[in-house]
Formats: structure tokens, sequence, C-alpha cells
């Protein structure tokens, strides 16, 4: 990948540029119901990444010929925000975003009980106010605890995490320099409870090992990401709001 | 479903507006409580988040260099634009630019390019071959009503608190944006038959005209737009210009107390 050899990722003491070590997740942080005019939201913080995910739906279908006789789609739009990255994005869909949609939307399809609403269409709205590398894991995450918060009947949540490598070394939750200059990136979506996977991308080089030692760190952070998810989700509705 | 819902709104508005009532209990110039944070995101160089009752709204601002216009050689450039995306209302469906986006991305822009808070020719750096274009984007992320004063403020206070890059940009040591006093918008909706302040969701369901005055630190008027069906009368603005006046100059505080902690 570009750039690989010319920039130092881990120091000489073994950890990373920013002091985490190499299977430490950067910190998360939820909230759900943040969106009032949505019937279910969330946020996500991430590290420095910022994306909130709004749910609305289950609605009717439109236009007709998206609409399934036997279920509900799910219609998912990924978005940057123009001021959330170092260089202003252009506002609008670009290929990045559409193909992220695509793939979130069906790993949330694979959760989602959809049968349970034949002919309509669930919208999920991710939004990426800051990026700070992960967006797309980190807008899973908001999404699968805005469907919940939505009371969406659902198989598991979904978690986003991802694993990477650099410098030869498989680390958990590449920061931007280590996206930037790492040698390869392996993004999933973990269902917490079932331990099954309902999203995967991956680009760089990876031994069968290195797979392997990533997913290892990618399921360790999804159990912990879980953790903040459904507390989110408790505190929630714990405290007698609606 | 939804066409149905006004007509019912509409006439509960109206036997409110007999006893001068709103539906949230407010007075008819009272605002909602507005809470304003800055620099809250990473990434941009100066960003500003105003929540007001269920509105939601982000601005952000970036800065890129780009050749000046051949007629104003010497001057930077500064853009303001909104985005109403499917995010923040069930209404808004996804698509290019909305009138209505476009509509409240420029009012907002008159409104702070006209009150001259920022000195384009600052923005030169080499004349006729390189100035700082800056952009403002609003992000509405839950339109619960007026949302043109939350998207004012927000660019504004953003604005106010944003760097220029030039590090980055390798044209010199990076600089606090210089942004002289601000300018703050106030908007009204007739509901059932008159002018309320800061209207909310309901209001504008049910409700008819709106009216958005922006105003700089010395009261002089720096845009003006009158939006939807309806007609007012001189009597009639010359009582909501007044209430602007005060409503402004809270809000300019805000700004100012947000600065200083």
């Amino acid at each position: 990948m570009a750039g690989y050899g010319d920039v130092k990722l881990l120091r000489d003491d073994g950890l990373r540029l920013d002091g985490r070590k190499i299977d430490e997740m950067r910190p998360v942080t939820i909230e759900a119901g943040i969106l009032p005019a949505a019937d279910g939201s969330a946020m996500v913080t991430h590290g420095l990444n910022v994306a909130v995910a709004a749910v609305y739906g289950p609605m009717e279908a439109h236009p007709r010929k998206i609409q399934r006789q036997d279920r509900a789609v799910i219609d998912v739009r990924y978005n940057m925000a123009p001021f959330s990255t170092s260089d202003r994005i252009r506002p609008g869909f670009n290929r990045r975003s559409r193909e992220i949609s695509k793939v979130t939307a069906e790993a949330l399809e694979s959760v989602v009980l959809v049968e349970r609403y034949p002919r309509s269409k669930i919208r999920v709205e991710i939004e990426i106010l800051a990026a700070e590398a992960g967006t797309r894991c980190v807008g899973l995450t908001a999404a699968a605890v805005a469907l919940a918060d939505a009371g969406i009947p659902m198989r598991d949540l979904i978690v986003g995490v991802a694993s990477g490598k650099v410098e030869g070394t498989v680390v958990l939750d590449l920061d931007k320099a280590e996206d930037n200059y790492g040698q390869a990136d392996l993004p999933v979506g973990i269902l917490p409870n079932t331990g099954e996977v309902a999203f995967l991308q991956m680009d760089g080089d990876l031994s069968p090992e290195e797979f392997n030692l990533a997913m290892e760190y990618n399921f360790k952070a999804a159990a912990e990401i879980h953790l903040v998810m459904v507390d989110a989700l408790k505190r929630r509705y714990e405290g007698g709001e609606n | 479903m939804v066409e149905l819902v006004p007509t019912l709104l509409r006439q509960e508005l109206a036997r409110l507006a007999e006893s001068d009532a709103r539906l949230d209990g407010r007075g008819q110039w009272d605002g909602r409580e507005v809470d304003l944070q800055i620099n809250c995101l990473y990434n941009a160089e100066g960003s500003a988040k105003v929540v007001m009752g269920k509105t939601i709204v982000y601005a952000g601002v970036k800065f890129e260099l780009r050749t000046p216009w051949p007629d104003r050689p010497a001057q930077g450039s500064l853009m303001c634009s909104a985005e109403l995306r499917p995010v923040a209302h069930r209404k808004y469906e996804p698509g290019p630019p909305s009138p209505e986006s476009i509509e409240l991305g420029r009012v907002v822009d008159r409104g702070i390019r006209e009150s001259g808070c920022i000195d384009m020719e600052s923005l030169c750096i080499v004349p006729g071959e390189k100035v700082w274009g800056v952009m403002i984007d609003i992000h509405v992320l839950s339109d619960g009503g007026n949302i043109f004063d939350a998207c004012g403020l927000a660019a504004i206070a953003a604005l106010r608190t944003a760097i220029v890059p030039a590090e980055r940009f390798d044209v010199g040591e990076d600089y606090t944006l210089k942004v002289k006093g601000a300018p703050i918008m106030a908007s009204f909706t007739r509901v059932g038959g008159r002018y309320v302040y800061d209207p909310s969701e309901e209001e504008e369901l049910g409700g008819d005209e709106r009216i958005h005055i922006t105003l700089g630190d010395d009261g002089h008027l720096h845009s003006l737009q009158k939006g939807l069906r309806g007609v007012f009368t001189p009597a009639e603005f010359a009582e909501i210009f007044g209430v602007a006046h005060l409503r402004c100059a809270e809000l300019r505080k805000l700004v100012a107390l947000q600065e200083g902690n």
C-alpha cells in the first residue's frame, strides 16, 4: 500500500504511535435515542470518529419496485459530512459511500427480522461527522443500536470492528496513520451473541495466520463494544423516558 | 395521512392563539432553550453544535486554496451551504439539494457575508494567484422546527472558532481566523394568525409564512427573507423587528459565553 516502509508506525517499545498496545482498541462511547425526530437513533464515538445513525420506519416501501412481498427492505445511506475529513468532501453520494451503504444494508438485513414487515421499508441514515479511520464500522455499530432503539426486532446486534497490519504486525483497530500507511485492513460486523459474521471486507495483504489473529482481535473487541451498546440501550430505557 | 394532520392542527393552533397561548406553553416571543457547543468536531477547522428543542444542527468550517475571481484578485471567498439530509426527518428524501436546503444555506450565507464579519482581503495569500476559500457546511441532524436560526447560530459560532490551516497547505503558520462580530438570525412564523418567535415543528406544520431577520452587533439588518405563502403588514414587521433585536442580542451573549469558557 502507498507509503509502506516510509512511515514508522510502531515505536521501539512495541507500542503504537498513539501509545496503544497492539491489541488495544480506541475508547468507545455510545448514546442511544439522541435524535428526537427519528424513530430510533444513536451516536457512537470511537477514538476521534463520530457517527450518528437514524432509523425511520418500518414504512411503506417507495418506489414500488423496491418492495418485497415477503419481507422488508432496509435502505441504508452512509454519508460523510463535508467537514468530516481533513480535505472537504463534496456533498453527495460517491462510489465509496454507495458501496458501503449497500454492504451495510445487507449486513443489517441479516439480523433484522425483515419477514415481519412485508412490503415495507426501514430507512437507516448513517452520518459520519468526524472521520479518523474505521468509519464504516462505527457507522454499522451506530445503525445496529439505532435499530434496537427503534424497537425493531432483531436476532442480534451487530458490532463493527476492524483489525489490520502495520509493519508486519497484526494490530486491532487501525487509527488514521495506520490506515493510510498500513499493509492491511479487515473491517467486520460481528453478531456478539451468536458469534456469526454479517459484514466482511478486507484490503491489503494478510497471511492465513495473520487473518486468524486479526479475526481473534476483532471478536475480542466486539465483545467489549457489545457491552457498551447494551449499556447505552439500557440507559435509554431504564431511565423511564418513553 | 400527513395532509390530514395540519388541518386539525391549524384549528387547534388558531384556538390557542385566541388566548395568546402556544402548544408547548411558551409565550409569543419566547424562544426554546438553546444549547451551543463549540469546537466539538475533529477534522473541522472550526465547528459548532446547536440544540434547540428537538432541533439539532452541526456546522463545520473547512478551508481550501484556490485562485481568486478575476474581478476580485485580492479577495478570498466564503461559501455557506446547508444540507437537509434524510437523517433529519422522515419528510426529507435523498437526492440532489432541494430548493428548501438551497434557500436555507443561502439565507445563512447572506447574513454572514453581508455583515462583513470576514475581511475578504485578509484571505488573500498572493494577489491574483492564491487565496483562501472558506467553506461553512451546515448539517441538520434533527428538524424539530426553526432550523434557520439553529443553522445561522451554528454557522457563525463555527466560523468564529476556525483556525486557518496554513501549515497543512504549506503557506505559513496556522492562525485564528479573524471574525468581527456575530451576525445572528431570528425567525418568526405566522401561527394561528399572528407571528411567533422560534416556531416548533408543529407550529411550522400548522402555520403560514415565515420571516427570517439577521442582525449584526450594531443592530443593523444583514439579511431578510420571507418564505412560504402569506402576506404581512409593515406594522407586523415592525413588531417582530423589535423582538428580533432582543433575541439576537441574547444569542450573541451565548456565543460570547461559550467562547469565554
